[in-house]
């Protein structure tokens, strides 16, 4: 802006020893009449208002949140911790939110828990939510030491005791992940007062698991230290959380241990449809040569299981490659959904669809758009994409807003509430979006929430030249939902869980009162 | 007058053939020719890079080099930390799916970035080298293959990317730094 500026006002200046004839025209549009300071005034005006322009699209503290048939109802700082995950579970007559943490920043590696008065590596923060306008903070169980995805404590999830088939009926079963190097599952029976159960370790990293409630089988996105790559699964039977016991180590053919050659994307996540479905669904890559694999579980969990390049293709079903430019983070099953518009079709009338959900990684828009698709995958042996959906950018000027913008994750919950008929979509600086799946083939944005930043929202920056350029906006990061119909979205860049509920035409989309 | 003109003239030659011969004495040994050349493989998820070659006569045996930033693609925290993350990352898989590691590889500085560099057989027919180094949270991917002896060929390659122009690209690639 200063640079133009300074070229006007140079252009104004020249003009003052133009042929006069030059003059006359100028003078026409009145320009030298009043000794230039018309133009001075004109562009101080414009000036002011792109100013304005370019900073009504960044966030300032204060600011009202953007928002379309959503409403904040309540909030939790999370003690200005990156959030991941959050998980919500009916536990008695009391709901609970487990919400993990990525590591520190580079300022602040290790916040204080206030609750202690100590710093602590982030790791778990466990809330009472059973009031969402006044969510309680029980409890913080300290993670990993390290910094943004080195450390922390990112994945959880939750399964009642009296759900696993040789659990302690009265526990209620937290797994989660310790940074990079284990997973741990706790007993969470009181919230407040978490115990350490058992723990996985030995690993090189670990990500975004999947465990079945009603039969224990778990598949933990992990890094087995003679694999060759950073992530793959490691199912277990926890179905008694106390001893855990291995079934088999699974990637793609040329992952293993000893393969040579090119090695496949990394593993970002599983969602199994448990033995009923006999599906696992897997999401490949983050935002790059992502693709969804479907495996037959029965083959997976009962096939021969060294790792060899044929036992490793012997579960798979099929293989959907995304682009090479989008990566596979969130893969959400919503089998047998059936399409209006098909209704009166000889065959075809129900789908089974799979939402994926790519990973955004770069600020201010550095990589190709990451966003959500759909795809058809009723002929398992053929899926197909069908349609997609990303916030459009110019709606918020969102490459400018700073941080990431594109999606991250979905809510992964399947309670009817939504099952089907909404989801919910984490789009960083574009906060959480809510789609109208009910026909897949075209998903349609019905609300939205973009919540505001605070004091404690971390900033985020890129590198223009040898100078880094910072912005601080909010970065929505995982979203998720409980029966009830509250969504709640946690931020990645420390502003904390936020709590919000549908109203007007996206809450009758769900059929809420 | 006349006389001492041409002396002049003749000192003047005298000493600025001694300069020259002088500077080519001690000038360092020319690099090889390396000579760019389009980016040769399909779009995948990164944008492509920067592709050189360089032939027998310069370098001793054919040469191909490829190199391009990935940003936010390492781990920011332990960099490029085993041999397999060079398999995985260092574009090697582009010249052939079918390449295998000859044995464990090196580390290395390019650019002043840490990393690692390994060498393999490519289709039972070709060396390739594979060099893969961070800063932060982003790498910078070498591949090369050559017909001759895989040492030759990282030989080669290492030399030209610690010539200035490459490694002033490669900083400004990476953003700065």
């Amino acid at each position: 802006m200063v640079a133009c500026q300074e070229r006007v006002f140079g252009r104004q200046y020249r003009r003052a020893s133009v042929p006069r004839s030059q003059r006359r025209l100028a003078w026409e549009f009145g320009v030298v009449r009043m000794g230039g300071r018309v133009t001075a005034v004109c562009c101080v005006f414009f000036f002011v208002l792109l100013a304005n322009a370019a900073g009504a699209r960044q966030q300032k503290i204060g600011d009202p949140p953007e928002a379309s048939n959503m409403r904040l109802v309540g909030t939790s700082d999370l003690q200005a911790r990156s959030a991941y995950q959050p998980t919500i579970h009916h536990q008695g007559d009391r709901w609970i939110a487990y919400i993990g943490h990525h590591g520190g920043t580079d300022d602040i590696p290790d916040p204080v828990n206030p609750m202690t008065g100590k710093p602590e590596p982030n790791g778990t923060s466990i809330v009472d939510v059973t009031d969402p306008a006044h969510p309680k903070y029980l409890r913080h169980i300290p993670g990993q030491e390290g910094k943004y995805e080195s450390g922390g404590a990112q994945m959880v999830r939750i399964c009642d005791g009296k759900d696993l088939p040789k659990g302690d009926r009265n526990a209620v079963y937290m797994l989660r992940t310790f940074g990079s190097e284990a997973h741990e599952i706790w007993n969470v029976a009181d919230p407040a007062n978490p115990v350490l159960i058992t723990r996985i370790g030995g690993l090189k990293d670990t990500h975004k698991n999947f465990w079945e409630c009603d039969t224990g089988i778990a598949y933990l996105v992990s890094g087995a230290p003679d694999w060759r790559t950073r992530r793959m699964t490691q199912i277990y039977d926890l179905s008694d959380p106390a001893q855990p016991r291995k079934i088999r180590d699974f990637g793609l053919p040329g992952q293993e241990p000893g393969a040579t050659g090119a090695v496949p994307t990394e593993l970002h996540g599983p969602i199994s449809t448990g033995p009923q479905g006999n599906r696992v669904y897997f999401g490949y890559g983050t935002n790059k040569g992502g693709f969804l694999q479907i495996v037959d579980r029965d083959k997976l969990l009962n096939g021969p299981k060294e790792p060899t390049p044929d036992n490793l293709k012997f579960p798979e079903i099929a293989r959907m490659p995304l682009s090479a430019m989008n990566g596979a983070h969130t893969v959400f099953p919503m089998p047998g959904m059936p399409i209006a518009e098909f209704a009166h079709d000889k065959d075809g009338k129900t789908r089974d669809i799979v939402m994926i959900v790519d990973e955004a990684i770069q600020n201010e828009c550095g990589e190709a758009r990451q966003m959500v698709w759909f795809a058809d995958v009723t002929t398992e042996a053929r899926p197909m994409l069908i349609s997609s959906y990303t916030v459009p950018e110019a709606s918020g000027a969102f490459c400018e807003r700073g941080g990431r913008f594109g999606s991250h994750s979905s809510n992964e919950s399947m309670a009817p509430v939504y099952y089907k008929k909404l989801a919910f979509i984490a789009f960083f600086n574009a906060g959480v979006r809510a789609l109208d799946i009910r026909d897949p083939y075209h998903p349609r944005e019905v609300g939205y929430f973009i919540p505001s930043i605070t004091a404690a929202t971390d900033k985020r920056c890129v590198t223009i030249g040898d100078k880094e350029r910072c912005k601080v906006a909010i970065q929505t990061n995982n979203v998720e939902t409980d029966e009830r119909g509250f969504i709640y979205a946690v931020d990645r860049a420390n502003t904390g869980l936020h709590i919000l509920e549908l109203t007007g035409a996206a809450r009758a989309v769900a059929g809420l009162p | 007058m006349m006389r001492s003109w041409q002396l002049m003239v003749a000192m003047f030659l005298a000493l600025g053939g001694l300069s020259a011969v002088a500077g080519y004495e001690m000038a360092p040994p020319r690099l090889p020719q390396w000579r760019e050349i389009a980016w040769p493989f399909p779009r995948d998820g990164w944008p492509a890079g920067r592709a050189f070659r360089c032939g027998v006569a310069e370098c001793g045996t054919e040469v191909e080099v490829y190199f391009r930033p990935k940003l936010g693609f390492c781990n920011c925290e332990s960099g490029v930390a085993d041999d397999d993350e060079v398999d995985r990352v260092s574009d090697v898989d582009m010249i052939s799916p079918r390449f295998v590691p000859l044995k464990a590889g090196d580390v290395l500085r390019v650019a002043d970035m840490p990393g690692r560099v390994r060498a393999y057989d490519v289709d039972g027919n070709r060396a390739a080298i594979g060099i893969a180094v961070s800063h932060r949270c982003d790498l910078m991917a070498v591949a090369a293959q050559g017909s001759g002896d895989a040492a030759q060929v990282q030989r080669a390659t290492l030399k030209f990317l610690e010539s200035r122009e490459i490694r002033t690209w490669m900083i400004a690639a990476m953003e700065g730094r």
